[in-house]
């Protein structure tokens, strides 16, 4: 009996846990092996892989896009950023700060949870609007809380420095600091897209009359995963300040808006899975792609890609996706179980065979 | 009273550019159910259009050194081009796609576009000067008006009126008009989808050149992001108007206009630079009351 | 003049049609019947290019129809009147009707039609410049058959025009179709719930269910309906599995 529920147990979280030790693999091993610019490469990728599956919990459960997240990511990298940094710096330079940021120094994991929760308010306060809205009307509210957030904290000098840096900032994160907060949010994420809440969302996801006519309400349900989701976000928004040390508002833009939605739909949008695979995917191809504007030598002549063939290259690589795969590498499908069963089939694998391939 | 005038004839100037840019996506919109998110980018060519490729500071006038008459449908042309090479080449195989897939594609699209003009232009935005006498004050009783500002409204009306008459009177114009309210059936009826499609691509290429050209004399700069800005209002004033709706595009785009100028006028001093944050808040208020936009669409709710 | 041949269509793993033949001479009225979500619409769609059928052949005249866009099927003289009837709600009456006629090339044809169009339907003569959706639905009717008739069709395929309408209005719809059918020599493919109707207007009837053809014959044989309700009906058959809750991937009954 206990070798069954066993079993059952690791069936159900086995997405989740297989992915978890693939990256602890992967960190592990090009921890060891690479340099210090190939561990600062895989730290920013972990740190974006953080934003992204915090991205998906919202996007691949209620199926709307949002071009917002970024905005939650600046939100939760200040809030961040003011708690560790130098007081004497902050009492010179910030002068808006309210007194107990400004005058205070505060440990690293207290401000990366400031940051989520700073970023998950200011999600509840406007998710509360936007959530009432269509896909396609949301979809465009949430680019223009990207644009919000960016002109706000471009112009509010005396809290964000304005349009030059913050500078200071303690630089704890590496690869396994990155690492612990992508396990934490593929926990939460999964966790979420097996509770109620998950398959109420997913209900109206897929049929919004029916969803509604079963009683799930569906604002709450889409706020609920808009507000967990924008507190991972601003965790990872945290982690990359102290992982940077310093923070500029254009980072968080046009630029990490358009990489991040392409990590999800290369990977595939609708899976933990393709998330994560997403994310590894095109890092892979930014770097060879970066390589390549550098300048390779093959033979004995030097092959370089012009500027800009990066965000070209991506670009296209995204249109190509959406052309050919547009349920993303993964096809939209969690980890696939690679052990056969023996024996008849408990109920739950009934229903999980017969969804329907997205 | 005359400041408020003053105001006005800024916030029908204004609005006017956000109305030929919502003007622009509702077309699509309305027919494709496409949310073109490139067509700030589309605008962003149309202006770059204009100059040599290069990377100075100081841009050399190339095509937008011809006289109006060969400039203006020149520049039309091209972005014409560009905007059927994308339906040609991203958006004809996605005529099937779900909403996210479609705004997702036309996101990658601008990207790319915007991208390219980066590499060819360089990142640092140029001062161009188109029209510059036009920015002389024209004085009307006691109002002194630049001359741009009357030119601007002016050529929307124009364009308003043109693009309504098209609509409304001409057979290709009533074949569009069919396809948008129902696509299926039109073809049924043997209108040919890739024509309409290909006729409302063309429009907006032509629409989004004429905000190029309408823009750049407004602010005699170049650079390679400035159509976001345009793009993101253009569908605030899109999703306020009403989606879907080509009249509610233009009053969106109007009332942005008038809010955003007004906010400019009379905020504080210390809060004006937050104007644009302030729009964004009184449109997310306004959807709040109603989410479907001012205007009420056609049938864009499901039907049980 | 219209043959089908055993077409296969699927909507994702939904099997809409297993296997449907049905012949339409040249001047013939035929009418399809059976129960809600027999694949009576669906079959219609196959012919006016809405669905690609992924086995199976359609032939107007000898020439292959699957595969090509609506609107070229439309150009060779397949009028479809879908379901629900479909007018464009925010053009007017006139407009509506003229859309019809663009792919023609006989500008003078066209005037004309409109004109006998407008003969046949005198309501709509009245209504000309209001906007299609302020119209009933029985003028609504008229419309999109007018419509339809705009493009010089010579096959008219009306699906369900007895849905939501008025009997009354029902029979002059149909005492105009088959007036139509007489005076512009028109072939007659309907879609009908009603066996009634369909025993009292059909040259043939063809019985659908479950996505296959159950019954045909000439209407005159099957006059006592007996036979048509045991087709519609299904009495005295197995249900087979793949009509059954299974063929849609394991939903317990």
């Amino acid at each position: 009996m206990n070798d069954g529920r066993l079993m059952l147990f690791a069936r159900e979280w086995w997405p989740v846990v297989s992915l978890g030790l693939a990256l602890v693999l992967i960190v592990a091993v090009v921890g060891q092996l690479g340099g210090d610019q190939t561990r600062v490469t895989l730290t920013e990728m972990l740190i974006r892989m953080v934003v992204v599956i915090a991205t998906y919990l919202f996007i691949g459960n209620s199926g709307i896009l949002s071009f917002g997240h970024v905005g939650f990511m600046c939100i939760g990298a200040y809030a961040a950023g003011w708690a560790t940094c130098n007081p004497a710096w902050k009492q010179l330079m910030l002068t808006g700060l309210p007194v107990f940021l400004r005058e205070e120094e505060y440990p690293f994991l207290l401000a990366v949870a400031g940051g989520g929760a700073l970023a998950a308010v200011v999600a509840l306060i406007v998710g509360f609007a936007i959530m009432r809205l269509s896909g396609i009307a949301a979809s465009i509210a949430t680019f223009a809380l990207l644009a919000i957030v960016n002109s706000v904290y471009s112009n509010w000098d005396s809290v964000t420095a304005g349009t030059s840096s913050i500078i200071g900032i303690p630089q704890v994160v590496g690869p396994w600091e990155a690492l612990a907060f992508v396990l934490l949010s593929m926990v939460v994420a999964f966790v979420f897209q097996k509770s109620r809440y998950g398959l109420m969302l997913k209900a109206s996801r897929d049929d919004e009359v029916a969803a509604k006519a079963s009683a799930v309400d569906i604002v709450k349900v889409r706020l609920i995963a808009f507000v967990a989701s924008a507190f991972l976000v601003g965790m990872g928004g945290a982690l990359y300040g102290h992982f940077l040390g310093v923070l500029t508002v254009d980072i968080f833009y046009m630029g990490l808006t358009f990489i991040t939605l392409s990590m999800l739909v290369v990977g595939g949008i609708g899976s933990l899975f393709g998330a994560v695979v997403g994310v590894l995917a095109v890092t892979l191809v930014v770097e060879v792609l970066r390589a390549f504007e550098a300048g390779i030598t093959i033979g004995g002549s030097k092959i370089a890609l012009p500027q800009g063939a990066q965000e070209i290259g991506l670009g296209v690589i995204m249109v190509l996706i959406l052309l050919f795969r547009p349920a993303g590498l993964t096809r939209s499908r969690e980890v696939p179980w690679p052990f056969v069963r023996r024996g008849a089939k408990p109920a739950g694998d009934a229903a999980e065979q017969a969804q329907p391939a997205e | 009273m005359i400041g408020f005038l003053q105001n006005l004839i800024d916030a029908l100037s204004l609005g006017s550019l956000y109305a030929l840019a919502g003007l622009g996506i509702g077309l699509l919109f309305g027919i494709l159910r496409l949310t073109n998110f490139a067509h700030g980018d589309f605008i962003t060519f149309g202006a770059y259009a204009l100059i040599v490729p290069s990377v100075d500071v100081m841009a050399t006038k190339f095509i937008g050194g011809w006289p109006w008459f060969l400039m203006l449908p020149v520049v039309a042309a091209l972005v014409v081009v560009l905007a059927l090479l994308s339906d040609l080449l991203v958006f004809r195989k996605l005529r099937q796609a779900s909403a996210p897939t479609l705004m997702i594609a036309s996101f990658a699209l601008g990207y790319i576009i915007q991208n390219t003009i980066l590499m060819v232009y360089g990142a640092r935005p140029k001062a161009i000067d188109m029209w510059s006498n036009l920015q002389q004050q024209v004085t009307i009783g006691e109002l002194r008006v630049p001359q741009l500002q009357l030119v601007t409204i002016g050529v929307t009306v124009l364009l308003m009126v043109g693009l309504s008459l098209f609509l409304g009177r001409t057979a290709y114009g009533v074949q569009m008009r069919a396809a948008a309210e129902d696509f299926r059936m039109a073809r049924y009826l043997g209108i040919r989808a890739n024509f309409v499609i290909g006729l409302a691509f063309a429009i907006s290429g032509v629409l989004a050149a004429m905000t190029a050209l309408l823009f750049v004399s407004q602010t005699g700069t170049l650079s390679h992001m400035m159509g976001v800005p345009l793009m993101l209002f253009a569908f605030i004033a899109t999703v306020i108007g009403g989606m879907g709706s080509l009249v509610g595009a233009v009053v969106g785009g109007f009332a942005v206009g008038f809010v955003s100028v007004m906010l400019q006028a009379y905020l504080p001093e210390d809060l004006r630079s937050f104007r644009d944050a302030f729009v964004f808040t009184v449109v997310i208020v306004v959807l709040l009351f109603r989410p479907a936009g001012l205007i009420r669409a056609k049938a864009l709710v499901q039907r049980v | 003049m219209l043959e089908i041949d055993n077409i296969h269509v699927n909507y994702g793993r939904l099997q809409a049609l297993r296997g449907v033949s049905i012949t339409v001479a040249e001047g013939e009225v035929v009418c399809l019947v059976g129960p809600n979500g027999a694949g009576k619409s669906t079959t219609l769609a196959a012919i006016a290019g809405g669905v690609t059928p992924h086995t199976g052949s359609i032939k107007l005249q000898g020439r292959g129809l699957v595969g090509m866009p609506p609107e070229a099927i439309s150009r060779l003289g397949v009028s479809l009147v879908p379901e629900g009837r479909h007018v464009f709600a925010t053009l007017t009456v006139a407009e509506n009707l003229r859309i019809g006629s663009f792919q023609r090339r006989d500008r003078g044809g066209a005037a004309a039609d409109f004109e006998r169009i407008l003969g046949h339907f005198p309501r709509l003569r009245e209504r000309l410049q209001q906007p299609a959706g302020q119209l009933s639905g029985g003028e609504q009717q008229m419309l999109v058959i007018g419509r339809a008739l705009m493009t010089r069709p010579r096959l008219v395929m009306v699906d369900e025009p007895s849905l939501g309408l008025a009997p009354m209005i029902v029979d002059q719809v149909y005492d105009i179709l088959l007036s139509l059918r007489r005076s512009d020599g028109l072939t007659l493919l309907i879609n009908e719930q009603s066996s009634k109707r369909v025993l009292k207007f059909a040259d043939r009837i063809y019985v659908l269910r479950g996505g296959r053809i159950q019954l045909h014959d000439r209407a005159s044989n099957l006059q006592d309906g007996k036979a048509i309700m045991e087709a519609y009906f299904g009495f005295g058959e197995q249900p087979t599995p793949a009509t059954g809750p299974a063929a849609l991937g394991g939903v317990a009954e």
